[in-house]
C-alpha cells in the first residue's frame, strides 16, 4: 500500500516540534536539579499531561485496543480501573512524596528504611523494568512507522532511539516533560479524532453498539451471558481479576513517582493527576471505542470483503511486516480502514508520541539512580559529584542503546515481559512505598524481604504460566492445585501484589522497626495534611 | 498510626461501589444488551466521569483544607 503525503508531512512535522522542544530546553539548563527534577518548576497542566504520557506506553495504544478486541467487552472495566488508579494515587502516594521532595526514586527507600544500601536494591530492580520498557517502547515506535509511514523497521528504531536521545540528552527533565506534555496532547487527539470518524460512519454511539453487536453477537456479553466472548472473561473471577491488574500501578511506578517531584508544589502535584486523569479518560474512551469496532472495520473495510475474517487479514499484516504478534496490528488495521491519509497521519504520530515519551520518562528514572544515588551517593566517585549532567547524559545513550540493540531483533519474550516488569516493581517495591507512608511498624528487613522474594518469584510464576500452561493470565498453580491449566484465569499481577504486601506485613511485625526519628518523619510529618 | 484523609475513602466507595452496582445490574438484568448502554455507563461514567470527579474531590477538599489551616 502506498504511502500517502499527509501521512509522510504530519510524522516529519512531530519530529521537528519534539527536536525544537529539546532544543529549547537545553537553553533552560543550569543545574543537576534541572536535569534530575526540571528545577521542580513545572506546572500542573504540563505535569498532568507528562504523566498521561509517560504511564500509558504503547502497550496501551496498541496492546489495550487488542485486548478490547479478543476479550471483549468486558475488558472495557480493566481500561477504566487503569484510570481510576490515577486519582487514588494522588493522597495515597503523590502528596506525599512531593512534600518530601527528593530527587530519586530510590531517595524514599534509602531514607524512609534508614538504609542507604536499598538504593541498590531498588536500583536493580528499576533498572530491570527500565531496559524492558525501553526496549518495549522503541519496537513501539518503529512498529508504528513501520505499519502507517511504511518506514522500515531498522530504520524506525534508529531514527526513534536518536530522537529520544537528542532531547533526553540536551534537556534531561526540562525537556522530557515538555515533550511528554505535547505527546500526550497528540495521541490522545489522534486516538480521538480515529474515534470520532469511527462513531460517524456507523451511525452514532447506538449505531456502533448495532453494528457491532451484528458483527459479533457476542462482543456485549458478560460472564452471566450464556456464551461469553473469550475464556479470559469467561468468569467474573476473571473479570474482577482484569479489574484489577493494572490499577494501583500508577501510586507506585517509578515513571510517575519521580513525576510528583517535579511539580512546584504539593497543590500543583495533586492538580496535575486532575489534568492526567481528564486526558487520559478521554484517550481512553477512544481505545475502548477502536478497539470494539476493529473486529467489525476489518471485516468491512478495503482488506475485508465478504466472509473476511479479521484475524487471518491481521496475521497477513504480521506475516507481512514480520514483527510483533497479529493483536499489535489490529488498531493500526482498523484505523486504516477509514481510508483517510490525515487520520492515519495524526495516528502514526500520536502512536510515536506514546511510545518516545515513555522511553523517556524512563530513561530519566534510571539516568538519575546510575549517576545520582549509585556513582555520587554510593561509590563516592568524584566524577559523578562534579559532572552530574555530563554522566546522566553519558547513562542515558548506553540505557537507550542497550534497548536498541535488543530492539534490533526482539525475541517475544522480552516485549512480554514489559508486562511482567511493570508488576514485579509494584509488587516487589510497591508495599514498602505505600505502608511506609502509612504504617509506622514497616521494617527495613520486611522492604529487603520483599523485594528479593517477589522479584525472582514473580518471574518464576509468569514464565511457568506463559511456557508451561500455555498464557500468562492463567493462574501458575493451576496445573498444582486443579490440575487443569486453565482452571483459574487470574492474570498474575492479582495475586502478586497482595502476596507482596501480606509478606511485607508478615516480616514487618516479626522484625524491628525502623528508628524513631524516620518513623516520625514520614509516617507523621508527610501524610498528614496530605 | 496515619491514616488518608476521609475524602479519600468518599472516592474509593464511589468508585467501587459504582462498578459493584453496574456488575451487579449486568448480572442479574442484563444491562449490557441495551443498546448503547454500556457505552455510557462502563466508558462514559466508568473510565471518564468518575475517575475525574474523584481526581477534583482529591485537589479540592484538601486545598479548601489548608486554607481553612490559613496554609498556601
Amino acid at each position: 500500500m502506498a504511502v500517502e503525503a499527509p501521512v509522510i508531512g504530519i510524522t516529519i512535522l512531530y519530529f521537528l516540534a519534539i527536536i525544537g522542544i529539546g532544543y529549547y530546553s537545553r537553553q533552560r539548563l543550569k543545574s543537576a536539579t534541572d536535569y534530575y527534577v526540571a528545577g521542580r518548576q513545572v506546572g500542573a497542566v504540563v505535569n498532568g499531561l507528562a504523566l498521561e504520557s509517560t504511564y500509558l506506553s504503547p502497550a496501551s495504544m496498541l496492546g489495550l485496543p487488542a485486548y478490547v478486541f479478543i476479550i471483549g467487552y468486558p475488558f472495557w472495566w480493566a481500561m477504566a480501573a487503569i484510570i481510576a488508579g490515577m486519582p487514588i494515587a494522588t493522597l495515597l502516594t503523590a502528596s506525599a512524596l512531593r512534600k518530601y521532595a527528593p530527587t530519586s526514586f530510590a531517595d524514599y527507600y534509602a531514607d524512609r528504611y534508614n538504609d542507604q544500601r536499598l538504593r541498590w536494591l531498588v536500583g536493580i530492580v528499576t533498572v530491570i523494568g527500565a531496559v524492558l520498557y525501553i526496549t518495549l517502547s522503541i519496537v513501539g515506535m518503529a512498529l508504528f512507522l513501520l505499519a502507517i509511514a511504511k518506514v522500515p523497521y531498522i530504520v524506525g528504531i534508529i531514527v526513534g532511539t536518536i530522537i529520544v536521545m537528542l532531547y533526553v540528552v540536551w534537556g534531561g527533565m526540562i525537556a522530557t516533560s515538555w515533550n511528554a506534555a505535547f505527546q500526550a496532547f497528540l495521541m490522545t487527539v489522534a486516538a480521538v479524532i480515529a474515534a470520532i470518524a469511527i462513531l460517524v460512519k456507523l451511525g452514532g454511539i447506538d449505531g456502533f453498539y448495532t453494528a457491532v453487536a451484528a458483527n459479533n453477537p457476542k462482543f456485549w456479553n458478560t460472564p452471566s451471558d450464556p456464551t461469553p466472548p473469550h475464556l479470559f472473561s469467561g468468569t467474573w473471577i476473571a473479570v474482577i481479576g482484569w479489574f484489577f491488574v493494572w490499577h494501583y500501578g500508577f501510586a507506585t511506578m517509578p515513571y510517575t513517582v519521580v513525576r510528583f517531584f517535579t511539580t512546584m508544589d504539593i497543590k500543583t502535584a495533586r492538580r496535575s493527576i486532575f489534568w492526567c486523569t481528564l486526558a487520559a479518560g478521554i484517550f481512553y474512551m477512544a481505545l475502548q471505542i477502536i478497539g470494539a469496532s476493529s473486529k467489525l472495520m476489518i471485516e468491512t473495510g478495503p482488506m475485508g470483503g465478504k466472509g473476511a475474517n479479521a484475524v487471518v487479514i491481521l496475521k497477513n499484516y504480521m506475516a507481512q511486516y514480520g514483527v510483533g504478534g497479529w493483536p499489535d496490528y489490529s488498531m493500526v488495521a482498523a484505523v486504516e480502514a477509514l481510508q483517510n491519509p490525515w487520520i492515519l497521519g495524526i495516528l502514526c504520530a500520536g502512536g510515536l508520541a506514546i511510545a518516545m515519551s515513555t522511553a523517556a520518562g524512563w530513561v530519566m528514572v534510571v539516568n538519575t539512580l546510575v549517576t545520582r544515588d549509585w556513582g555520587d551517593l554510593m561509590l563516592k566517585s568524584r566524577y559523578a559529584k562534579e559532572n552530574p549532567i555530563t554522566l546522566a547524559r553519558i547513562i542515558s545513550v548506553i540505557f537507550l542503546l542497550v534497548g536498541l540493540g535488543i530492539a534490533i531483533n526482539p525475541p517475544g519474550l522480552v516485549l512480554d515481559l514489559s508486562g511482567w516488569a511493570f508488576v514485579v516493581i509494584i509488587s516487589a517495591l510497591g508495599p514498602g512505598l505505600i505502608l511506609g507512608l502509612w504504617w509506622k511498624r514497616a521494617s527495613r528487613a520486611a522492604m529487603w524481604t520483599t523485594a528479593i522474594v517477589m522479584t525472582p518469584l514473580h518471574l518464576y510464576a509468569w514464565l511457568k504460566a506463559k511456557l508451561v500452561l500455555g498464557h500468562h493470565a492463567f493462574f501458575f498453580l493451576n496445573d498444582v492445585i486443579f490440575g487443569n491449566p486453565k482452571a483459574l484465569i487470574t492474570p498474575h499481577q492479582v495475586w502478586a501484589i497482595p502476596v507482596g504486601f501480606i509478606l511485607f506485613i508478615i516480616v514487618s511485625l516479626i522484625t524491628k522497626p525502623v528508628e524513631e526519628e524516620a518513623v516520625q518523619k514520614y509516617c507523621v510529618e508527610l501524610t498528614q495534611e496530605v | 498510626m496515619p491514616w488518608p484523609p476521609k475524602v479519600f475513602w468518599v472516592g474509593v466507595v464511589l468508585y467501587y461501589g459504582f462498578t459493584a452496582l453496574c456488575w451487579l445490574a449486568e448480572a442479574t438484568s442484563g444491562i449490557n444488551h441495551i443498546v448503547g448502554a454500556p457505552f455510557w455507563y462502563a466508558s462514559f461514567l466508568g473510565t471518564f466521569l468518575i475517575p475525574l470527579l474523584m481526581s477534583v474531590i482529591y485537589f479540592y477538599f484538601p486545598e479548601r483544607a489548608e486554607e481553612a489551616r490559613g496554609g498556601a
